[in-house]
């Protein structure tokens, strides 16, 4: 199925927390700075109901997202309000992909775990949280994973500060 | 001084011959005479120790060679002709390595496990002759003895594993004593069945029943011999039983495939782990003297002992009989043997992956066990057939 | 933890997993379990991966993979370097499959950036994925023998590698890091006789091929340690998102190059020119370390196949587009996945329209493979734990990135 196929399944069978379709487009001259976007296209999700979501996509006989490829977390800008959540969903039956992105706010980055869903998530939102500062809500062993369990900060927020020491070690 | 005197007295020819050499020999006044047999033991065990780092020695050289060429590398070459100088090499590298105990092991038995390992090694090649008439302990119950011995190696292995304060050794040392228990009864078993056939549980006695035949078809391992007396029926049991001894040697001086107790992708080195310099080369040395003395032994009972071709040509009653000459071709013979047994444990080891230590029980308890009880069994009833019926 | 007296224990039977069968025994000694330290330095974890074994003793009760020890930012440089600059450190992280890792980011950009790349270019990028992907096997086979105590096989399999990177030493100068596959092409022509030494080498390849295979996959020895052990069901193998061999070990046929084809894999699979081997459980149970084992050996075979459809095929022609040195990348962003020898590479970047990027997510196929360790170890011996971790073939320079 191509994306259009699947944004219409998924406007079928109502999948909880679906707003809409980002695809690329050429530059607007009308809007002044506007640098259009390339890629591909993607599907908007509310964060707060990803967990239903997922559902919807993996059981779903037509969509049949069996396996979680990707998931991950992006800071667009310093000065953005905003992180997105990304995740990458892979159908081994249809031989079809799905990006999926959530708008979630730096002020209160916390949504739920899709560890429930697919447990390929664990890993990957447990690197989404150390590196991101997102909480996962239900997740089972929420340890950071690549980073030192006292490591302070969240390294790939555009906001980060490097360290001047770690354990006495300089790092300048 | 009588009762050492006495004792001295009983020890083989080998030491005989160092006496008389030693009563021979001028000597002053002040040496009193009970002197010379003490002198002819200590002697003989700087032969017996010489030979045994040599075989070690040289094992390890062969040992890098053969895994070389099958691996279509060279091995060493640096250090002499084809790197035969590489263990004496080593040998000094690793007597200047530090010596490290490491903190919170218990250090009475850390240092007093290795030397345990190779004394026990080093007793047994005690009984080992070296050809027909030069010896130094050739006990009557020769095979009962090294089987004795060489397993008290096995205490030196976890005395090892347990003093060296690290998980890994603990668990080679567990694996060690598991393995050596389960293999000890099949390799005592099925070597009972060259003693119902040879008679004896003397080594040179041993290889003495195998003489004639060109030097090779007086050999026990043969089911039709043709020995001394003329054609003979031997027995069919004996080429399973050297392949039970065979198996259960290579679990015994934990040689790939069941080198469970060392396992370095596993237990990173096993029982070896915390051993550096000196001290894990005495392992080293137990392991290859090990593998020499079981071939040595296998060769005594299945695969004529001193007999080659080159012994027949000087036996008595050969070609040219010669008595000093025969001796020498026999200790040739001999030493040629338990090399040709090492490079097949060597070509198995670099040829085969790991048994499981699960596996390697099941092999021994279920197969190798019943298997080398139903060989002695079926030896036991030929040989009374052949008794009642060729009497 | 200690155990009460008389408490019972679960053991697999025959050391299999306690999936094909559970077997109860009583003790009547006190046992104590003991934390075993798998790791950082350890010959079998591949790396400086560490993983906490519990054992009861020679059983595994519990394993906790722990990474990071070799995590080396390559997101965060992702977004502080030019997008050209980044290609090196993509080399890094499965550094026994450079020129796969190098594919997936160069098309990663070039799907933002829209780009076609000539057609010469992309035979090039095959063959070179192929060959690496051979040698990443070999290495694979090779260590995996290494782990099980087959010394030989590893040896043999690094004569041919050896073969693979003087190739690759001659094509781009360099035998592990190769930077060879650029945004848009690839940095240079072949050059003169190296299709054909390419020839050569797939001619000899596959006559070793079958050595190894009987020296090693076939061995009773090596059968008997890898059948029925580290089973993972289909299901579960969805469920943790495996992918490549991993993933058809269990038995999914599903290979990113004949599924979702990219580059010219679609033309090279309707020519016939390779096959997706898929894990039947001939030897055991489906999805058991020696059926993962045998789809990597089996998988080198196809390779040579891809190699030699596009030695046959290759023209001249140019190899790379017209590619500003400092690029810029229309604002945007893009997921890319390719099959690399441990399954989907994954590129995520997302592009401002600057000269570095925004986000450049990585997901590595090792990071995703090992994670479902943690749930196979418990339960088996030792020993199988060795054999289970080999069987997921991770490149740990992958999963710390």
């Amino acid at each position: 199925m191509d994306f259009q196929g699947i944004t219409d399944r998924l406007t079928a069978v109502g999948a909880p927390g679906f707003l809409g379709v980002d695809e690329p487009r050429g530059k607007d001259p009308e809007v002044k700075g506007d640098k259009g976007r390339a890629g591909d296209p993607f599907v908007l999700v509310d964060p707060q109901s990803i967990d239903r979501f997922l559902v919807v996509c993996r059981d779903d006989p037509k969509l049949r997202f069996e396996i979680l490829a990707d998931l991950t977390a992006t800071d667009p800008a310093a000065d953005d309000e905003n992180l997105w959540v990304n995740y990458n969903l892979l159908s081994v039956s249809h031989r079809h992909r799905l990006a999926i992105k959530g708008i979630l706010p730096k002020s209160e980055p916390t949504l739920p775990s899709a560890v429930a869903v697919y447990r390929a998530a664990q890993w990957h939102e447990r690197e989404a949280a150390e590196m991101f500062g997102v909480t996962y809500r239900g997740h089972p062993d929420p340890r950071n994973i690549l980073l030192p369990d006292d490591w302070v900060g969240h390294p790939l927020r555009k906001d980060y500060e490097f360290p001047k020491e770690y354990h006495g070690i300089s790092c300048e | 001084m009588g009762f050492l005197q006495e004792k001295v007295a009983e020890l083989g020819s080998g030491t005989n011959l160092i006496r008389e050499l030693l009563a021979g020999a001028p000597r002053p006044e002040l040496v009193p005479d009970w002197a010379i047999p003490l002198t002819a033991v200590f002697i003989g065990v700087g032969i017996l120790l010489a030979i045994v780092s040599l075989c070690a020695m040289f094992g390890t050289w062969l040992e890098r060679k053969v895994s070389g060429h099958i691996q279509c590398r060279y091995g060493p070459m640096r250090a002499g002709w084809h790197g035969w100088l590489q263990p004496l090499a080593d040998g000094v590298k690793l007597l200047l390595k530090e010596d490290l105990i490491p903190l919170g092991a218990d250090r009475v038995l850390f240092v007093i496990a290795p030397a345990l390992v190779l004394s026990s090694i080093l007793g047994a090649m005690a009984v080992m002759p070296l050809a027909p008439d030069f010896f130094f302990a050739d006990a009557p119950m020769g095979v009962f003895l090294i089987l004795a011995l060489t397993s008290t190696t096995t205490i030196g292995v976890i005395m090892a594993g347990w003093a060296s304060n690290s998980k890994w050794s603990l668990y080679g040392a567990m694996r060690e004593a598991a393995q050596v228990v389960a293999y000890e009864i099949p390799l005592g078993v099925s070597l009972l069945v060259p003693l119902m056939v040879a008679g004896t549980f003397n080594l040179s006695e041993a290889s003495a029943g195998q003489a004639g035949g060109f030097g090779i078809f007086g050999w026990y391992i043969w089911p039709v011999g043709f020995g001394t007396e003329g054609f003979s029926l031997g027995n069919p049991f004996m080429i399973p039983a050297l392949v039970l001894v065979f198996v259960a040697v290579l679990a015994e001086t934990k040689r790939a495939p069941f080198d469970l107790p060392e396992t370095e992708s596993e237990l990173v080195a096993g029982f070896l782990t915390e051993y550096s310099g000196i001290r894990w080369s005495f392992f080293f040395m137990e392991e290859y003297a090990a593998m020499f003395l079981y071939c040595v032994v296998a060769s005594f009972f299945f695969l004529g002992g001193f007999n080659s071709p080159l012994t027949w040509v000087f036996e008595d009653g050969g070609l040219l009989p010669n008595v000093f000459l025969f001796n020498v071709m026999a200790f040739v013979t001999i030493v040629v043997k338990g090399f040709l047994g090492m490079f097949v444990m060597m070509w198995v080891r670099w040829t085969l992956p790991r048994l499981r230590i699960d596996q390697v029980m099941t092999m021994g308890y279920k197969y190798l066990t019943p298997l080398s009880l139903l060989c002695v069994l079926g030896a036991g009833l030929w040989e009374w057939g052949k008794w009642m019926i060729v009497g | 933890m200690d155990r009460e007296l008389q408490g019972t224990i679960t053991l697999p039977e025959e050391g299999r997993t306690l999936a094909s069968g559970e077997q109860e025994f009583v003790l009547d000694v006190r046992t104590q379990d003991m934390e075993l330290n798998m790791g950082p330095q350890h010959p079998a974890t591949h790396g400086v991966m560490r993983i906490l074994v519990r054992t009861d003793g020679e059983l595994v009760t519990g394993a906790q993979p722990h990474l990071g020890y070799l995590h080396r930012c390559a997101e965060k440089i992702g977004e502080n370097v030019e997008w050209l600059q980044y290609l090196p450190y993509t080399d890094r992280y499965d550094y026994l499959a450079a020129m796969n890792n190098n594919i997936g980011y160069s098309m990663a950009v070039e799907a933002v950036m829209g780009i076609e790349i000539p057609r010469r270019a992309e035979m090039l990028r095959v063959i070179c994925a192929e060959l690496n992907r051979i040698g990443s096997h070999l290495i694979a086979f090779g260590t995996y023998g290494l782990d099980l105590g087959a010394i030989t096989p590893f040896l043999y399999a690094f004569r041919e590698r050896e073969w693979m990177m003087s190739l690759f030493e001659k094509i781009c100068g360099a035998r592990l890091t190769y930077s060879y596959i650029r945004i848009g092409g690839v940095f240079n022509d072949a050059p003169p006789g190296w299709l054909g030494e390419v020839s050569r080498f797939c001619d000899t390849f596959e006559v070793k091929w079958r050595e190894y295979y009987d020296l090693l996959i076939e061995n009773q020895i090596f059968v008997g340690r890898t059948a029925d052990v580290g089973v993972i069901p289909r299901d579960m193998a969805l469920d943790f998102g495996l992918t490549g061999p991993m993933l058809r070990g269990s038995g999914v046929d599903f290979d990113l190059r004949r599924d979702m084809p990219y580059s010219l894999y679609e033309e090279i699979h309707d020519a016939g020119a390779f096959k997706i081997p898929v894990g039947t459980g001939e030897k055991g149970t489906l999805g058991d370390c020696w059926d993962r084992v045998w789809v990597r050996v089996v998988e080198m075979m196809e390779s040579v196949g891809i190699v030699r459809w596009c030695l046959e095929n290759i023209e001249p022609g140019p190899v790379i587009g017209d590619i500003p040195k400092t690029l810029r990348v229309p604002a945007g962003e893009a997921y890319v996945g390719i099959e690399n020898p441990r399954g989907e590479l994954g590129h995520y970047v997302v592009s401002d329209g600057d000269k570095v990027a925004t986000r450049c997510r990585v997901r590595g196929p090792s990071f995703c493979n090992l994670a479902v360790v943690e749930e196979i170890l418990s339960g088996t011996l030792l020993g199988d734990s060795v054999a289970i971790i080999g069987s997921t073939d991770v490149v740990i320079g992958e999963t710390d990135r």
